[in-house]
């Protein structure tokens, strides 16, 4: 349909009312980002504080989450652990997606050796099991927030150095740059008004896939006793705390936190996906025409 | 004064698609490039604009030889040879306007901001670009609109020479009709040389004061 | 004897804050055996035309009308029946783009024997239908990235006459093909009407269109404005804007036409091209009748009639 002449699409087109699981996904991370924010502050947590007399307790209206085997109210944890892993998430993404996009560009503005050495590198990293890769980058650091930021963030890269240096290097070619340069571009100019604008999108998109897979990632770390320091409430220590429970029947100690995981890492993946389709232009075509 | 390529041999990664060829532009001539496709039309053209090394032979601009390629190449002398790509979707910048596309240039070696208003006014009313076609995106306007603006836009540093690279081979007759007049009547008031490649016999022979033929013995 | 009846064809797409009218009203038959060349200029909406008949548009299209091929309504059929009878088999598509049209993992003699087998017919023809189209036995053992833009149109070609359809739409086939190719390209279609065959040609190119078209149906801003023989249409043009186009080919006049097509969001009620027509008055804000032409101040009176 290339030959249609068409009006300028609106901003935000991609969020029209008909798509009901985008409008779902939304809500779903707005109230999470929401309950994270407000939480803290409407009913603040002492991690360490047990309650020996209200152990195992089932969900009840007091504990719409039930109470774990030390009788800590397991929704309020939750919350908390939500809390950290979406922060984890959000900043270990970011992470890989500087180092990330860091590389990629170098190769794919310089192409030549430096891209033929940076791509040997990324190879061999994609070859190592990136979870083994991150366990070991934590196992040599004290445990802490940080160290699950660098872990993951060392590990997470490799994607977006490749959508990077890719962009880079078809956008290079395009009759467009070829104009900018015979217009009287410098090198700056055609980086930063030609080739930039195009890739910085999809890098954007890149992170926000990823903060699922690191939310993961982080939970991963903490469920094998690398991540936090396990006092702390965090969805991985929870679930593997959990686990106790579960053969006492207690199900809701490590469903609760599980639950947590899925639901908000499927609704982020869910408005990343729209977005993706969005960007793309064929399917935006479909969308939009 | 002309801009001229001598015995130049280039091509892509060790494919060699220009073999030994030589070809003069003079100031205020039209020079038709006709040749079957395959045959690297399209590889002289990036020859001559200084956007691709030759792997031997020279480009020389006004009795200058000219060194290097792309951003070696100084901007006050690349911007003296505009050019005109075969497809104005792939040439323009899908983000901008087509009144930023038309001011690219001119932004691009800091023209003083107050006249850039005023210079894209006329190029655009030079195209025959209304100005609610001004505001538009490239998705938003025809091909032919398209190549327009782009032809605005490679006018905009008044080049020397302006080679087209089968610029108006997806346009329907009246546009490139209306660029072909654009291009004339900027080499009146400017004398530029012009290149057009086509295959097009017609059109080679109607708008080009002679016509030069790129094929397979010189090109293999 | 008639192959293709449109009757009150139109095909509009809803976007959010506007209407694109691409196809407005179209009513033409195609007979057997009849090269029928639809030319506008690119945006005036004559590949949507085609689109529609393949029943290939995006979901927000709203088409009303309709176009019996061989008795079945293409627009009411229904997408089943579409794809199991109709495209491909009864309806053939010649794609603008051959390149991005082949799979690239298969030579083009097993994409030719394997269409031939898909329609019960003899893959050995796949030789026979490659001479055809001037595709030598070396170039057909070739993988479709292997070969040139031309070979690959020739490919697509063959793979479009594969199943022996009624009805050849070809869709800008030319389009970045040198002029030899081009010829050949053109001749091959006028070589299937000949032989019995039925073809749709849409271009932009009316240099095309004059050298093998029976028919011309020009479309100007979703509207088909002339519909005559191809000789009357290219020695005295009936409607303004045919003739105006005509004026701007280089080895006529080579004469621009003022102004710009109106867009498709926004047509005037009356005849569109008046804004840019030399013979326009106030008739001319209704809606001319037509074809054959369109037009209130016909060029040419008798076509008119």
């Amino acid at each position: 349909m290339a030959e249609l002449t068409l009006p300028r699409p609106r901003r935000l087109r991609w969020l029209r009312p008909g798509a009901r699981g985008t409008v779902v996904a939304a809500t779903v991370l707005v109230v999470a980002v929401v309950v994270c924010l407000a939480v803290p502050v409407l009913w603040p947590l002492d991690q360490s504080a047990v309650a020996l007399d209200q152990v195992g307790l089932p969900p009840s209206w007091a504990h719409p989450g039930g109470t774990d085997d030390l009788g800590r109210d397991v929704l309020h944890r939750s919350i908390y652990g939500l809390r950290v892993s979406l922060l984890v998430g959000v900043i270990a993404a970011v992470t890989a997606t500087l180092v990330g996009g860091l590389l990629g560009g170098v190769a794919g503005l310089l192409g030549g050796w430096p891209d033929r050495i940076l791509m040997r590198v990324v190879d061999t990293v994609a070859a190592l099991p990136h979870l083994l890769l991150g366990i070991f980058i934590v196992a040599m650091l004290r445990p802490s927030l940080g160290a699950v930021i660098l872990s993951i963030g060392l590990t997470h890269w490799l994607s977006t150095a490749r959508i990077v240096r890719s962009e880079l290097l078809s956008l290079r070619t395009r009759p467009f740059i070829d104009a900018a340069i015979s217009g009287g571009a410098s090198r700056a100019r055609v980086l930063t008004r030609h080739l930039l604008p195009h890739v910085l999108p999809k890098i954007a998109l890149a992170t926000t896939l990823m903060v699922p897979h690191a939310v993961w990632h982080e939970t991963s770390l903490s469920f094998l006793g690398l991540g936090l320091p396990p006092h702390l409430a965090s969805l991985g220590n929870m679930i593997n705390d959990g686990q106790r429970s579960l053969l006492t029947g207690a199900w809701w100690a490590s469903i609760v936190p599980g639950l947590a995981v899925i639901v908000v890492t499927l609704a982020i993946a869910a408005l990343s996906a729209r977005w993706r389709d969005h960007l793309d232009p064929r399917v935006r075509a479909e969308l939009d025409l | 004064m002309s801009l001229t390529a001598s015995g130049i041999h280039a091509g892509y990664r060790g494919r060699r698609v220009l073999h030994d060829v030589s070809l003069t532009i003079e100031r205020g001539e039209t020079v038709g490039l006709r040749g079957p496709s395959g045959t690297g039309k399209s590889t002289l053209v990036r020859v001559l604009a200084l956007l691709h090394p030759p792997d031997s032979g020279h480009v020389t601009l006004d009795e200058q030889r000219i060194r290097g390629h792309g951003h070696r190449v100084p901007a006050s002398v690349r911007t003296r040879i505009g050019v005109l790509f075969q497809s104005p979707r792939a040439a323009a910048d899908p983000r901008l306007s087509l009144s930023d596309l038309i001011a690219e240039p001119l932004r691009a070696v800091r023209h003083p901001r107050e006249q850039i208003t005023g210079r894209v006014t006329d190029l655009a009313e030079r195209a025959g670009l209304t100005p609610d076609l001004l505001d538009r995106r490239p998705h938003a306007v025809s091909d032919g609109q398209l190549q327009r603006a782009c032809l605005a836009r490679a006018l905009a540093h008044d080049p020397d020479y302006l080679l087209c690279d089968e610029a108006t081979t997806m346009l329907d007759a009246s546009t490139q009709a209306h660029v072909a007049a654009m291009i004339t009547d900027q080499q009146q008031h400017t004398g530029m040389g012009v290149l057009v490649v086509s295959h097009d016999p017609a059109l080679l022979t109607r708008w080009t004061d002679r016509i030069e033929d790129l094929n397979t013995e010189t090109a293999r | 004897m008639t192959l293709l009846n449109i009757d009150g064809l139109s095909v509009r797409f809803r976007l959010r804050d506007a209407t694109v009218q691409a196809v407005s009203d179209h009513t033409f038959a195609v007979r057997r055996g009849e090269l029928l060349a639809i030319v506008g200029e690119s945006g005036c909406g004559k590949s949507v035309l085609a689109h529609a008949l393949f029943g290939l548009l995006p979901r927000n299209a709203e088409v009303s009308g309709r176009a019996i091929l061989d008795g079945v309504d293409l627009i009411g059929c229904g997408e089943k029946r579409l794809a199991r009878e109709i495209r491909g088999r009864r309806l053939g598509l010649v794609p603008q783009s051959p390149a991005t049209a082949l799979t690239p993992v298969r030579t083009g003699r097993r994409l030719l024997a394997e269409t031939l087998r898909a329609h019960q017919r003899d893959p050995a023809l796949a030789d026979s239908l490659a001479e055809q189209v001037g595709l030598d036995a070396a170039a057909l053992g070739k993988y479709p990235f292997e070969l040139s833009g031309g070979m690959a149109q020739r490919l697509v070609t063959a793979l479009a006459l594969a199943p022996d359809p009624a009805l050849l739409i070809a869709d800008e086939p030319t389009t970045g093909l040198d002029r030899p190719l081009v010829d050949h390209t053109l001749d091959l279609l006028r070589r299937r009407c000949d032989s019995g065959g039925t073809v749709l040609l849409i271009t932009h190119d009316l240099a095309a269109a004059e050298r093998v078209a029976d028919t011309v149906a020009v479309m100007y801003a979703s509207r088909i404005v002339e519909h005559r023989p191809a000789a009357d249409v290219f020695t005295a043009p009936a409607h303004p804007y045919t003739c105006a186009l005509l004026n701007a080919l280089p080895d006529r006049a080579f004469q621009p036409i003022a102004g710009h097509p109106p867009m498709l969001t926004a047509l005037p009620a009356g005849c569109a091209f008046a804004p840019r027509c030399t013979h326009a008055d106030g008739a001319c804000a209704t809606l001319p009748a037509g074809p054959p032409v369109a037009c209130h101040h016909p060029l040419v009176t008798e076509a008119a009639a």
